[in-house]
């Protein structure tokens, strides 16, 4: 489980990148429900939800300090 | 200067016109916007005939070299072309397509692969620029590609990758060189969706409805965002030189803004709005007799106008030749913010009535209009937005100081 930076709820990671089926051309597809994730610093960091991960884009150094 | 059709161009148009009286069937507008006609490979089928036969009229690729699947053709005949089959929400265009960077930075395969199957419509990208965290600032992209022997290995992730659940390839602009200033260490890469390693989540905005009806402008398609983890490419997915993909980009993106696509969009609207007007009363009031919607209409009308002369312009600069810098900004100023004007005077027309969206028992129309009012605002975010355009006029156009 990882922690999400922002608000701190657990996150998921294999459900976050767990593939529900493909795309018409063969790429893998995802649940949106199970969070999300940002490429940050060339690290995976996973969120809760797009409203935390916006929070984190708007200062990732707050977050990633306290996380 | 001759702003009038020729005799040619004028029997081009009602060709198309017939044309697409007879082919544009009710199978065919049913399977219009699904996901699968992206590329014309619909599940039933009825836009993959109608492209075969668009294609058989040489109507698709006009402006492409022959050697390429193209037909050699000039720019107004594909606007002509591009303009009608707008009319029934059929695109027939190269506009956003990848192709004229392909073209202009592609090596001879690269271009023997994509662009006839790019014409055909059996190709098409996603394109991946946009980040979480690079959108007008795209140059700070972070998503990395790293050499290793004969392949990158991509790393990263893209955000508004709107057609990435329905495309057959990726354009994608990664960073290969993280030393290097920030313009100077990007590349662009082109590869199969289906290569391993790549997921798609599903993304849904104000612009991308999944209830909208049919027809809406943009609407009932949604967005992604794209992952890349351990994406393994042939080297030669390369396209252009490796750090030399900010330029390629925004080459293409310059090129992508000529022409038809954006005015195009905006005929659609202009059209609605005139129709409903001419063609609604409610209880003895006629709409098209009021004097404050005549002089609403009058003035869309010449706002539109300005957008097809502007429209024009660029085609012909790009078509002699010429050099091309800050009317694609203009026009992708002006586009966008036409299509918002006439949705927002269709909605104001309605009154509280505009506002409901498909589903609402009092919609008009199925919302259609509250629909498009709300995706009217995209086309002045992606592809530049309406405030970077503006920063490029002054800069590009009227030799304004950077800041
Ligand atoms: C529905 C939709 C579909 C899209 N499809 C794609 C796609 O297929 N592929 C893709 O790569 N991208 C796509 N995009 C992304 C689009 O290109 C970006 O949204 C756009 O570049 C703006 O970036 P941003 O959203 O990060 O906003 P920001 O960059 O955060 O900008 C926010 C606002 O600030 C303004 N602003 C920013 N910098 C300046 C400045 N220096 N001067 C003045 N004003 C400024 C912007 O104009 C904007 O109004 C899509 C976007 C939407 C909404
Ligand atoms: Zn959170």
């Amino acid at each position: 489980m990882a922690q999400c930076p922002v608000c701190g709820a657990s996150v998921d990671e294999a459900a976050v990148r767990a593939t529900t089926g493909f795309t018409a051309h063969g790429a893998s597809e995802m649940d949106p429900t199970k969070g999300t994730r940002q490429f940050h610093d060339g690290k995976w960091v996973y969120f809760d939800s797009l409203e935390c991960r916006g929070k984190f884009l708007t200062s990732p150094e707050t977050y990633v300090r306290a996380s | 200067m001759d702003f009038g059709y020729t005799p040619e161009q004028q029997a081009l148009r009602r060709e198309v016109r017939a044309f697409i009286a007879e082919h544009v069937t009710e199978d065919v507008l049913a399977e219009r916007g699904s996901s699968e006609s992206n590329t014309g490979r619909g599940e039933g089928g009825a836009m993959k005939r109608l492209y075969e036969k668009v294609y058989e009229r040489g109507w698709l690729g006009i402006t492409y070299p022959k050697e390429y699947g193209g037909q050699g053709g000039d720019r107004m005949t594909q606007y002509i072309v591009e303009e009608e089959f707008t009319r029934v929400d059929i695109p027939v265009g190269m506009g956003g397509s990848g192709a004229p960077a392909i073209m202009a930075a592609g090596t001879e395969e690269q271009k023997q692969y994509y662009i006839p199957g790019l014409i055909k419509r059996e190709i098409s990208f996603a394109l991946g620029f946009t980040e979480p965290h690079a959108g007008a600032d795209l140059a700070s992209l972070q998503c990395r590609a790293v050499r290793d022997g004969d392949e990158y290995v991509i790393n990263g992730q893209k955000m508004y990758t709107s057609s990435a659940h329905m495309a057959t390839h990726i354009y994608l602009m990664a960073r290969t060189n993280p030393n290097l200033p920030k313009h100077r260490g990007i590349s662009i890469f082109l590869f199969p969706m289906d290569t391993p390693g790549i997921t798609v989540r599903p993304l849904w905005t104000m612009q991308n409805d999944p209830t909208a009806p049919i027809g809406t402008t943009y609407g009932h398609q949604r967005t992604n965002e794209t992952f890349f983890e351990d994406v393994r490419i042939p080297a030669a997915s390369l396209l252009g030189k490796e750090n030399g993909g900010w330029r390629v980009g925004a080459m293409g993106l310059n090129l992508d803004r000529v022409g038809a696509s954006r005015y195009l969009i905006s005929v659609r609207r202009d059209e609605d709005i005139v129709n409903f007007v001419k063609l609604n009363s409610f209880d003895g009031y006629a709409p098209a007799k009021d004097p404050a919607i005549r002089d609403k209409i009058a003035e869309l009308w010449i706002e539109a106008q300005v957008c097809r002369l502007m429209t024009m312009r660029s085609m012909s600069i790009v078509e002699h030749g010429g050099n091309f810098t800050y009317e694609g900004s203009a026009e992708k100023t002006w586009a966008p913010e036409h299509g918002v004007r006439t949705t927002e005077a269709i909605a104001q027309m309605l009154g509280p009535y505009g506002q409901l969206l498909n589903g609402s028992p009092h919609a008009v129309e199925s919302g259609i209009f509250a629909h498009n009012l709300q995706g009217a605002f995209q086309s002045g975010i992606n592809h530049g937005s309406t405030q970077v355009m503006r920063d490029q006029i002054c800069r590009r156009g009227l030799d304004m100081p950077r800041k």
